[in-house]
């Protein structure tokens, strides 16, 4: 078990560094950042001032090393635009991404997994049909474009919510439902094929044959097994819950760090930009890493096959 | 979530099994292997890669003429004219024409990032399970990033250091879900190494050419192709997404999801503009996806 | 030596991940460790044994397939060439090997004439003409019909796939068949037709076999010399009748008297007891001794060497040598 919390603690540290890596690379394959961040025309004065701050003469792998210490420091250089530390205005923006991506969250649990396992249960049944139509458009629809319908919907033609903003509470429930819905219907969808491969095992046969009955069946057998396919999914959305609202806080022009992100695309500031991939990978990996740590106490059979 | 079964202690009863084929006429047969919803899935696909091949010919105006004459004028069935069937934009643009253009455009990027996703995914897949040992662990790793990070953000990431230029975004693109080629050719291919066809053809004395190519790439090609329709909507998706942020494809070029970022600007007073954009992605994506499941239904039925 | 195949000493230790404890370590797995036996044109040399006793690494190492650490194959005089290189490649004219499964050794998507024929095609023997007509007389030959050709390998039964297979190794006329295995996979009835095909096609074409199996029945009825291994050892080697009349190393003996027969008189059963030890921790002594019941002190401190007992076979025990050694130990 040691060896399994080990390996995988392991493989997260190694993305990490793959991320940073990736920064670095694409940062130096996109250009001398002296001529980026000055101008063309300066001074080569300035632009050799700048390079020497900057450590741009020395030799690649100690530019490397340099990097990796700032980057432990999460020290990414200051914005172009504030002209403040990156990593102080990409944690500003956190709480408010949290703000919609929370509720979102509870959303898709609440409505996806009981609408998954109710679909599995009554199979073929016209609930199911109709829960399976609407995940599939929760595949197929894109983010914005469900979220321009809403607004069309609530805010143009009905006027009940505004559409824009982060003024009052209000303005949160579209960016919330926007979410929460997509998410809703891939949960769904995920829970409905795992309760079904789990009803199709012997085990379930076994226990309804030994004479429990199937509501037994279900809450005994079936649930905790489907469980762990679920188990992933939700530790994938809670990975990104910081990075799941890019698209939606963008139409909404709600302030958090995908609309952040965004604008720093679009102004190249790549200070922010590097900031908010770090902190999204470590996001992401740590939910991983917590999703398989779970999946390995759950299912021993991860445990053990992770240790041949 | 107490039914009938409930109480009989019962399985879920499977209606899907009760169902006899020969009892029911040739129709009925011919509905079973080509459901009705995949059949208009095919017929959409269609229509839409007749109007990507044809769009010159197709559209009545050019994509970026302007008309001021009849600016932000609506749609044949919102009360406009047969001039311009979907309407006009602020710049009396024709949407028709620009939606064509835009359909054209968006299956382009989809086409060509799906191909190179899947040239890459498959050579990494077989250079991994050809030389196994340091370049298979180094694959594993990528696909290791790959999978754990968001591809919208290191789309954007990429887009934000390197800037934008078509061919750029094309590439892109054709890095979206590489991962999922790389780990179907790796765990096919090794497993032929290992007790099958392709130890034993590489004991007759085959190149390695004649191995991957005679033998392992046709017997999993079936896989990569269910695999390719499936991902070729995400690809139209996250080009989509991206155009609509204003990242992806540049103006004067357009595609669907430009259309959308465009129009929502006059939501209030031509959603038109907005809308059919909107539709054909969602119906374009839609109808790939369900061929796709239908497709590994019929074909694969180990890939889930 | 005019031997078709020459194996001196050979050894394959591989560096296994130990499971258990931490942190992980490397150690040796000593797969072959020592194994020594030559195989003459158109004879057949029979490696017998239970699973894991090192009998398919040998075989793959016969072949060239699988590194080995130590020792030497001389295929022909000379040693072999490194696997996938184009001198091995073209070695595979004069060696070839059958695998056990038949279904997963032929690609399930070409016609198995096509399959046939694609050893000549990659040699670049013969143009398409003489190569389709090689095939149907090696089909003819191997007891398919012509008109299979254009069948699927999920369309013919066990014992037809196992003859495409066998018309596909043989086609190029080597002088060497390693079988590994090749008839535990088929049902009993085909088993035998397979094993009186192959004893006709060596007669008929003079190819030599090394033949792997656990079966002792079938090892009886095709081979010329057997070799028992044990542990990546051979325990035994000599020729079948003796062996089986008079095994003279307990493991042997075990293995010969768990051969069913339809004889009514009463043979004892040797019925050996648990696994082979593991082969990452072969204990010291002779490595049969944890197993047998005539073992004595001198099996558990040293190693038996194989030596000749002067009837013609070789044998790797201490009784076997000196029987009444255990009165002096």
């Amino acid at each position: 078990m040691i060896r399994f919390i080990l390996s995988r603690g392991l493989r997260a540290v190694v993305t990490i560094f793959l991320v940073v890596t990736f920064a670095f690379i694409v940062l130096r394959l996109s250009g001398d950042p002296a001529m980026q961040i000055l101008s063309v025309d300066a001074p080569p004065e300035a632009i050799a001032a700048f390079r020497n701050e900057w450590g741009l003469n020395q030799p690649i792998w100690q530019q490397f090393l340099d990097y990796l210490l700032n980057v432990l420091h999460g020290n990414f250089g200051d914005s172009m635009r504030e002209g403040r530390p990156a990593m102080d205005i990409v944690l500003e923006h956190v709480g408010a991404t949290l703000m919609i991506t929370l509720p979102a969250l509870a959303l898709k649990i609440v409505i996806g997994i009981p609408a998954g396992i109710y679909a599995a249960l009554h199979r073929n049944s016209l609930a199911d049909r109709m829960t399976m139509m609407i995940s599939v458009a929760g595949f197929t629809v894109p983010s914005f474009v469900l979220a321009l319908v809403l607004v069309l919907i609530f805010s143009v033609h009905l006027g009940w919510l505004p559409s824009t903003g982060n003024a009052t509470w209000k303005h949160a429930i579209l960016p919330i439902v926007t979410l929460g819905t997509a998410g809703a219907a891939i949960l769904a969808r995920f829970t409905r094929s795992a309760m079904l491969e789990v009803l199709g095992q012997s085990y379930i046969r076994a226990a309804s044959a030994k004479g429990l009955i199937w509501r037994q069946v279900v809450t005994g057998h079936a649930l905790p097994n489907a469980a762990i396919p679920t188990v992933t999914i939700v530790g994938f959305m809670i990975g990104s819950l910081i990075a799941g609202a890019v698209v939606v806080e963008s139409v909404f022009s709600w302030p958090g760090i995908g609309y952040l992100l965004i604008s720093a695309v679009a102004n190249r500031d790549l200070a922010i930009v590097q900031s908010i991939l770090l902190l999204i990978a470590l996001c992401m990996v740590c939910a991983n890493l917590v999703v398989d740590l779970l999946y390995g106490w759950i299912d021993p059979r991860v445990r053990l096959r992770s240790a041949h | 979530m107490t039914d009938t079964t409930a109480e009989t202690g019962a399985p879920a009863p499977r209606t899907d099994l009760q169902a006899d084929p020969v009892a029911r006429g040739p129709l009925a047969r011919f509905f079973e292997n080509w459901p009705l919803s995949v059949l208009l899935a095919l017929g959409w696909v269609f229509v839409v890669l007749v109007v990507a091949i044809g769009a010159d010919v197709i559209a009545p105006y050019s994509y970026t003429g302007l008309d001021l004459s009849s600016r932000l004028s609506p749609p044949v069935f919102m009360g406009g004219s047969w001039a311009h069937l979907l309407g006009t934009d602020e710049l009396g643009r024709d949407v028709f024409s620009r939606l064509v253009q835009s359909i054209r455009m968006s299956l382009l990027i989809a086409f060509f990032g799906t191909i190179i996703a899947t040239t890459l995914g498959t050579s990494l897949g077989f250079l991994a399970a050809h030389f196994r040992g340091k370049v298979e662990a180094l694959v594993l790793m990528l696909i290791d990033f790959q999978a754990s990070m968001p591809f919208l953000i290191i789309a954007l990431a990429v887009l934000a250091f390197f800037g934008n230029s078509l061919p750029l975004f094309i590439m892109l693109m054709g890095f979206n879900a590489w991962e999922r080629y790389a780990r179907i050719a790796r765990g096919l291919t090794i497993s032929a190494h290992e007790q099958g066809y392709a130890a034993a053809v590489r004991q007759l004395g085959a190149s390695p050419w004649r191995t991957y190519g005679h033998h392992i790439l046709p017997n999993i090609a079936s896989t990569l192709i269910v695999s390719m329709t499936l991902s070729f909507p995400e690809t139209i998706l996250m080009e989509s997404g991206l155009s609509f942020l204003g990242l992806g494809v540049q103006p004067p070029m357009t595609s669907l999801g430009n259309m959308v970022g465009y129009g929502r600007e006059y939501i209030t007073r031509a959603s038109w503009i907005m809308l059919s954009p909107a539709l054909v992605i969602v119906l374009t994506t839609l109808s790939i996806s369900m061929i796709g499941d239908w497709l590994r239904d019929r074909l694969d039925p180990t890939l889930q | 030596m005019n031997d078709l195949l020459q194996v001196d000493d050979l050894a394959c230790h591989f560096s296994v991940r130990r499971d258990h404890g931490f942190p992980a370590r490397r150690v040796p797995l000593k797969a072959v460790d020592g194994v020594s036996f030559s195989l003459a044109a158109g004879r057949t040399l029979a490696l017998v044994g239970e699973s894991g006793c090192g009998k398919s690494t040998t075989a793959k190492a016969v072949l060239g397939l699988t590194h080995k650490t130590g020792g030497d194959v001389l295929f022909k005089g000379a040693p072999l060439p490194k696997a996938g290189t184009r001198e091995w490649r073209r070695q595979r004219q004069d060696m070839q090997l059958v695998f056990q499964d038949p279904l997963a050794a032929l690609d399930r998507r070409l016609p198995i004439g096509r399959q046939i024929e694609e050893p000549l095609h990659i040699h670049g023997v013969d143009d398409k003409a003489q190569r389709r007509e090689t095939v149907t007389r090696i089909m003819t030959a191997i007891g398919l019909k012509p008109h299979q050709a254009a069948s699927f390998p999920h369309e013919l039964s066990g014992g037809q796939r196992q003859r495409a297979v066998l018309a596909r190794a043989l086609v190029l006329e080597p002088s060497l068949l390693v079988l590994d295995e090749p008839i535990s996979a088929l049902d009993v009835s085909i088993q035998a037709q397979v094993i009186n095909l192959l004893v006709e096609l060596q007669e008929r074409l003079g190819v030599a076999y090394l033949f792997i199996s656990h079966d002792l029945k079938v090892v009886r009825q095709i081979s010329h010399e057997v070799a028992v291994m044990y542990l990546g050892r051979i325990v035994e080697h000599g020729d079948p009748e003796t062996i089986f009349t008079a095994p003279a190393h307990p493991y042997t003996r075990a293995l010969v008297s768990a051969i069913p027969t339809v004889r009514t008189t009463k043979r004892e059963r040797i019925i050996l007891s648990g696994d082979p030890p593991n082969p990452i921790d072969t204990p010291p002594g002779c490595p049969f001794h944890t197993r047998c019941a005539q073992a004595f002190e001198r099996c558990r401190i040293e190693r038996p060497e194989l030596a000749s007992t002067g009837d013609g076979r070789t044998v790797a025990c201490h009784l076997a040598h000196a029987p009444d050694v255990r009165a002096v130990a």
